[in-house]
């Protein structure tokens, strides 16, 4: 029998996950539709729906790759499931908090809360709802800081101290074969820069709350600036690395060879640590009084960041499944395409890490272009694949398989015309978070909205499959 | 500019999705450990080299430019949800520095040129002068479009100004 550590609560987890990604979805085609002039949305109820778009999907986003991890960390070392529970409860208590501060306090300050924002809204929100949004975040930080220290002190015990977990002292020497597996590397690793962006975060969130009750309490923009960026980079990239350890795990079961722990592995592992938390200045780079240097490295860390991942993970991924003769099921297909997604996604990425190319392409649509990239076809597909392969024993007798062929290729076609769409876009010149578009931009959107009802489509079915699979398995049990 | 970096990257996309592909459907297997080590340090180092060379030439090229002494000086102030250009009209073939600044929350000077292509922008901020340095090559009526979400009218925050050839 397998060993499933605390499956039911990760079961459950993805169940959620995955029905919220759905409906995060169902608000992104209707904010498409809207920008196409398929259907007339009123501005401040586009972005309500804009700003519960993007703190659903990386909400989302970070819960399936927080549960991802939970589950195979559990299978190295005892995680205690209290903390899991309470990681939850305090995370579905700050989703509560977001979705009331949005579609009841009207909060539309977008997903970044970007100060002054949040507490200036011209009249569309009040102090109220801001605060209870930033609450709801507080919250959120909370419970992965929670998460963050009982792994951590976990796996810190089983591999001779936190560095031992690190997989650092493999770097140059060691016996490789008492090296942490890649998941345990993966998580201490996550852990470190993960928690690091939650404090920058949690101390710009109370900063904002305290502006908002207490107006005289001023806040530096551009230091707040700089916070908020750091933390929104660092907590999305992390949703990634804690989803790919869903490859490091699965993927050996259809290639029959093991995703071991090299010195190159620990070396990326390492400078990816470094990287995550030094590439946000990148987000910053038409912020022209930040001091040159920091630009600077902004750009040369975009390009940076994306060696680890090229070199390592997708170049291994590569080599373990070429002619391996794996057998090609949905979980198989969807993890190979999240590390391609991931991989492509990180192209367009850093080439807007360029200032040269930052100048005219910052703040268009093909920002959304690229983060879809590497977050609808990445880090949603590694969590999708994660979710058919929990359920698989049971539902693989059942399966329809040409409805989940049908469902894949609709999936990956429809995410990669969806995400096309936005970089021809941005290379338009088309703004992003606009709510309303001018005549000649419509036709864009249009065609965008038609990929989007793909990718609604099949991700419908994903959520469907998964679920008939969990009812299917604990009827049986 | 836009339409070849497009070009450049959907290249670079393709050519990663192409190295997917092949790898998906070959039937033989990679080879050797050695082998495959041997060809990964290779991809490190080209990887490596060409982001040296790309950043050294980017860098030197493409950053921001800082003004001469003689440049005209345009102040900027961004607000919720109106843009202030001190000036109507700006000199053709003349440095020009625009110091932007907001009044309340962040906004994006985007500006766009007659056949609507984003040239270049930079942040207003509460607190804060950015000096944005353009050398305008066209005459013609320029707009100013705000590229920073700043609330509920933030698509409305547009503005123009016309460049003429100096007198």
């Amino acid at each position: 029998m397998k060993y499933e550590p605390q499956a039911g609560a990760v079961k459950l987890t993805m169940l959620l996950s995955g029905t919220v990604f759905l409906l995060m979805m169902i608000f992104g085609l209707v904010l498409r539709a809207s920008q196409g002039n398929f259907i007339e949305l009123d501005p401040a109820i586009f972005y309500q729906i804009l700003t519960a778009h993007g703190a659903g999907m990386v909400g989302s986003a970070a819960l399936s790759g927080g549960a991802i991890m939970w589950y195979f960390v559990g299978k190295y070392t005892k995680l205690n499931p209290v903390i899991y529970w309470l990681f939850l409860g305090l995370f579905l208590a700050g989703v509560v908090l977001i979705l009331g501060s949005v579609f009841i306090g009207e909060y539309g300050g977008a997903w970044t809360f970007l100060f002054p924002l949040p507490a200036i809204s011209g009249g569309a929100w009040g102090v109220e709802a801001a605060v209870i949004f930033c609450l709801g975040y507080v919250l959120i930080g909370v419970g992965f800081l929670l998460y963050y220290l009982e792994m951590g002190y976990r796996i810190g015990k089983k591999y001779n101290g936190f560095s031992g977990a690190l997989g650092w002292r493999y770097i140059v020497n060691g016996d490789l074969e008492k090296a942490p597996p890649p998941t345990v590397i993966a998580a201490a690793s996550v852990i470190i820069f993960n928690s690091t962006g939650i404090i920058f975060g949690a101390i710009v969130l109370v900063a904002s709350i305290v502006n908002l009750l207490l107006p005289e309490f001023a806040v530096d923009a551009l230091l707040a600036k700089n916070a908020i960026y750091f933390f929104g980079h660092v907590f999305v990239n992390a949703t990634i690395y804690m989803a790919v350890t869903a490859v490091y795990e699965i993927i050996p079961e259809y290639t029959g060879k093991p995703w071991k722990t090299s010195r190159l592995f620990a070396i990326g592992w390492a400078l990816v640590v470094v990287f995550v938390q030094l590439v946000y200045f990148h987000h910053v780079l038409q912020d022209l009084v930040m001091p040159a240097w920091m630009l600077a490295l902004g750009q040369i860390m975009s390009y940076a960041s994306g060696i680890p991942l090229i070199g390592i993970t997708t170049f291994s991924l590569c080599v373990y499944i070429k002619g391996s003769g794996m057998k090609w099921d949905l979980t198989s297909k969807l993890l190979v395409l999240s590390v391609a997604g991931w991989t492509i996604g990180s192209i367009p990425a850093v080439i807007d890490g360029m200032i040269a190319v930052n100048k005219v392409m910052h703040n268009t649509l093909w920002v959304p272009g690229h983060f879809h990239t590497y977050l609808l076809l990445g880090e949603v597909a590694m969590a999708f694949g994660f979710s058919v392969w929990l359920v698989r024993g049971k539902a693989k007798k059942t399966a329809n398989n040409l409805l989940e062929r049908l469902t894949f290729n609709i999936y990956a076609l429809g995410g990669f015309g969806f995400i096309l769409v936005f970089l021809w876009s941005g290379a338009s010149s088309i703004p992003r978070r606009w709510a309303v578009h001018l005549e000649e931009w419509h036709f864009h959107s249009q065609i965008g909205t038609v990929f989007a009802v793909g990718v609604v489509l099949a991700t419908a079915v994903l959520v469907m499959i998964y679920t008939a699979g969990l009812v299917r398995r604990e009827t049986k049990k | 500019m836009q339409s070849s970096i497009l070009i450049i990257t959907l290249a670079l996309m393709a050519l990663v999705a192409g190295v997917f592909l092949f790898v998906v459907m070959s039937k033989n297997s990679a080879g050797t450990a050695a082998k495959h080590n041997k060809i990964r340090y290779q991809l490190i180092s080209l990887l490596v080299i060409a982001g040296v060379i790309i950043s050294v030439v980017s860098l030197r090229y493409g950053s921001h430019a800082l003004a001469s002494s003689d440049a005209v000086v345009i102040n900027v102030v961004g607000g919720q949800w109106w843009w202030e250009i001190d000036r109507e009209t700006v000199p053709l073939n003349k440095e020009v520095e625009f110091r932007i600044t907001s009044e309340d929350v962040n906004h994006g000077m985007g500006i766009y040129n007659s056949d609507f292509q984003l040239i270049g922008q930079a942040q207003g901020m509460p607190g804060y002068t950015n000096k944005l340095v353009m050398v305008f090559d066209k005459p013609g009526t320029y707009q100013v479009l705000c590229l920073e979400f700043c609330g509920v009218a933030h698509h409305d925050m547009i503005n123009e100004f016309e460049v003429v050839a100096a007198e």
